[in-house]
């Protein structure tokens, strides 16, 4: 009996380790496109594509951040893409919460209908609304400012989506005992439900703040001139077509992915927990 | 309560004075055209060259040359008060931008690029003619083919300003190293093999390079994984001498000399004389291996030309002596063409300022200070080519070479999207999926279907 339990505890460790091996070869795996990213920046441009390559850069040189720093106005490009993706996400943020408890718990006439009709839009393309987007946004003189790029981006219906099915997840009962104690709808919604989707809000902060940091099409067309333009139309605008450097390219697209990285570092805590949490309904 | 009311207005409040202050923000709205006196217009370019005259200049960058231009304009101008806001956009943003600006109502006034990119927009009547501010004193400067190029139907829609030859470029050190030095050219020449000679020299590359100087080394570029570079595919195609377009501007490719050029590249690629995986190869990785003396010849323009060259100097690659080459054909007659760059007008409907838009390019086309910085491409006025050739001797060569050259747009409506349907066929010539007959009949059937179509929409053939 014992020796079973040893057999199998010994074959259990060992699963363990051949897993752990898989997952460690596959997350090394994907991991290599943005060490070969980070490494191909500090390179010089006729290094990154040699063959056979440098797995490690023999020299390291910082030429081409001072580069994209010192020739492009790449901080004022880093604060608008910083200030937009965070304005958007904060304005959606509040928007499809107050959205999403509505539909979620209020009852009122034509809920159901309404809330299909709104979520009919996520199967619209926006490539297929940039032209009209782009003439409201001209009739409201937003061309060239950053709030062109911000109020588009606030009243989406993927938020709303995502959220009520945090919003669902919580016994109706919760709401009603707090009305029977006496609590207002805004009491029910800030103290007690907000609180309970902290998780779902944590997971749309990063989903929507990637999505319009990568905003890359609309933010083209919005923001022409030089002062509005975001990190990633301004990185992509130091590409010549037939004239590369693949180092200054690789420098510019790990400006334009660290402050994503560090993002998801530090929201990852409810990433996780947002996605995992709005999988399952109770 | 005082709290939850409170909380709930904080929302409002932000969300209305984002709103209102995005109505408010319009800090760069154009006030074109609005006042009498005032009259702002916008100019867009691609990146070209940095600084006025060049790139050595404190601040040097790509707009500075127009902004300085836009300074001087208006500093002469005497009917208008005018102001000049130039943008720079990256190539690859050229299309969505404009496209989205014209169907809005608000397309730039001027915009500074090679006309190939733009001869759509012509055929769209998007642009407006230029022949009223061409003068005989500048047809006179300007050499008939450049004209040529930026005619389409009866009118001129750019004015030339400079020219970026495309030619081919080898490594002659890699030349020596194979055994080929009488195949080398003068430092300034432009060489002209015949192709027997050529295929001579792809064999003697592949087989003579030492391995142990130059490994994973192949004698020539070969790519085809997106439109970048096409122009010379193009050039390829024509090895044989057929003509590409015929007269009516229809593609004639599918005939026994367009297939015997397509059998000549599969040929080379399956023969190992160029690099493998052509299909998945683009220009910008057969450049950079170019550089990284992976290749023996490659693709080249004047300006990748010049920068591969101060790469070099600045021990940013490799340093190699690179020559320059045409295009050989069986006939004997090499191949070059030009990118030709100039200056267009959008016809914005407002005529105050498409009339200041069309001073404004009459002047950078043709006030003497400023033709001089045509000198960082190739420049297309004869005078201020022979003002600058002790510096540059390469421009007597593109010079002399210019009578090889041929127009591989043809001016045809619908180029761009030719160009979309050029990399899968040659991607199904070098995979095997099919044969050089069919990639040849399959494009020009495609091509001609494009070319027809936008020939119904253009305002050039419609006239």
């Amino acid at each position: 009996m014992v020796g079973n339990k040893n057999r199998n505890k010994k074959k259990k460790e060992k699963m363990d380790i051949i897993s752990n091996g898989v997952v460690i070869f596959f997350a090394l795996l994907s991991l290599f496109p943005l060490y070969w990213l980070m490494t191909s920046s500090l390179k010089n441009s006729s290094d990154v594509v040699k063959m056979p390559p440098d797995w490690i850069p023999k020299t390291i040189s910082f030429e081409n951040y001072v580069d994209v720093f010192n020739n492009q106005p790449a901080l004022r490009w880093a604060f608008n893409s910083t200030y937009v993706s965070l304005v958007s996400t904060i304005a959606l943020i509040m928007v499809s919460c107050l959205a999403a408890y509505a539909f979620s718990k209020l009852r009122f006439k034509g809920r159901n209908i309404l809330f299909i009709i709104f979520i009919s839009s996520l199967m619209v393309p926006k490539e297929v609304m940039i032209v009209p987007l782009f003439r409201i946004i001209q009739d409201f003189g937003m061309v060239n400012t950053l709030n062109g790029m911000i109020w588009p981006n606030v009243a989406t219906a993927f938020g709303v989506f995502m959220l009520k099915g945090f919003f669902d997840a919580i016994p109706d009962s919760l709401r009603e005992s707090a009305k029977m104690d006496g609590a207002s709808e805004f009491t029910v919604f800030f103290k007690i439900m907000l609180p309970m989707v902290k998780p779902g809000i944590g997971a749309l902060f990063i989903l929507n703040f990637v999505q319009v940091w990568n905003d890359y099409l609309w933010q083209l067309v919005v923001g022409q001139d030089e002062n509005s333009k975001t990190l990633m139309v301004g990185i992509a605008t130091l590409m010549q077509d037939l004239n590369p450097n693949f180092a200054y390219k690789m420098a510019g697209a790990t400006v334009a992915a660290v402050p994503m990285l560090l993002i998801f570092i530090l929201f990852q805590r409810y990433f996780t927990k947002g996605i995992s949490i709005g999988a399952v309904k109770e | 309560m005082f709290k939850k009311g409170f909380l709930a207005s904080s929302m409002a409040m932000i969300l209305v004075l984002g709103i209102l202050s995005g109505c408010t923000g319009n800090d760069s709205a154009k006030t074109n055209g609005k006042s009498k006196d005032q009259v702002e217009i916008s100019v867009w370019l691609t990146p070209q060259w940095k600084g006025v005259m060049d790139g050595s200049e404190k601040g040097a960058d790509y707009d500075s040359f127009l902004k300085h231009a836009g300074e001087k304009f208006a500093a002469q101008y005497k009917e208008h008060d005018v102001k000049v806001n130039v943008e720079v956009i990256a190539g690859d943003q050229r299309d969505e931008l404009l496209n989205v600006n014209l169907n809005g109502g608000t397309p730039p006034d001027v915009f500074f690029e090679s006309v190939f990119a733009m001869g759509d927009y012509v055929h769209r009547g998007a642009l407006v003619p230029l022949n009223d501010i061409v003068d005989e004193k500048a047809k006179k400067d300007i050499a008939k083919n450049y004209w040529d190029s930026v005619t389409f139907g009866d009118d001129i829609y750019f004015y030339p300003f400079s020219h970026m030859p495309g030619t081919l470029a080898y490594n002659a050190d890699m030349f020596k190293a194979a055994g080929l030095d009488e195949y080398i050219g003068d430092k300034n020449e432009i060489k002209t093999w015949k192709l027997a000679d050529y295929e001579k020299i792809l064999k003697a590359l592949k087989k003579d390079l030492p391995k142990d100087k130059y490994p994973n080394a192949y004698p020539m570029a070969l790519y085809a994984l997106n439109n970048q570079g096409d122009t010379w595919n193009l050039a390829y195609f024509r090895m044989f001498g057929n003509p590409f377009f015929n007269d009516k501007g229809n593609i004639a490719l599918n005939d026994a000399n367009g297939i015997k050029a397509a059998e000549w590249m599969k040929k080379i690629y399956d023969s190992g004389l160029t690099n493998p995986g052509a299909e998945s190869v683009s220009s910008n990785d057969a450049n950079a291996m170019f550089q990284n003396q992976q290749l023996a010849i490659s693709f080249t323009n004047s300006v990748l030309a010049s920068n591969a060259k101060a790469d070099m100097e600045s021990g940013k690659a490799p340093k190699f002596d690179m020559r320059l080459a045409n295009i050989p054909s069986e006939s004997g007659k090499p191949l070059t063409f030009t990118y030709v760059t100039g200056a267009a007008v959008f016809n914005t409907e407002d005529k105050t300022r498409m009339k200041v838009s069309k001073d404004f390019v009459k002047f950078m086309s043709t006030d003497p200070e400023l033709v001089k910085a045509s000198k960082n491409g190739v420049p297309v006025r004869t005078s201020v080519a022979e003002e600058f050739k002790g510096d540059n001797p390469i421009f007597a060569a593109y010079d002399e070479n210019a009578k090889y050259m041929f127009n591989f747009t043809g001016n045809v409506p619908g180029y761009s999207q030719l160009r979309q349907i050029l990399y899968p066929e040659l991607q199904a010539l070098y995979t095997g999926e099919k044969t050089a007959e069919q990639i040849v009949k399959d494009y020009q059937e495609k091509g001609n279907q494009i070319i027809e179509e936008s020939k119904a929409n253009s305002v050039i053939y419609k006239k």
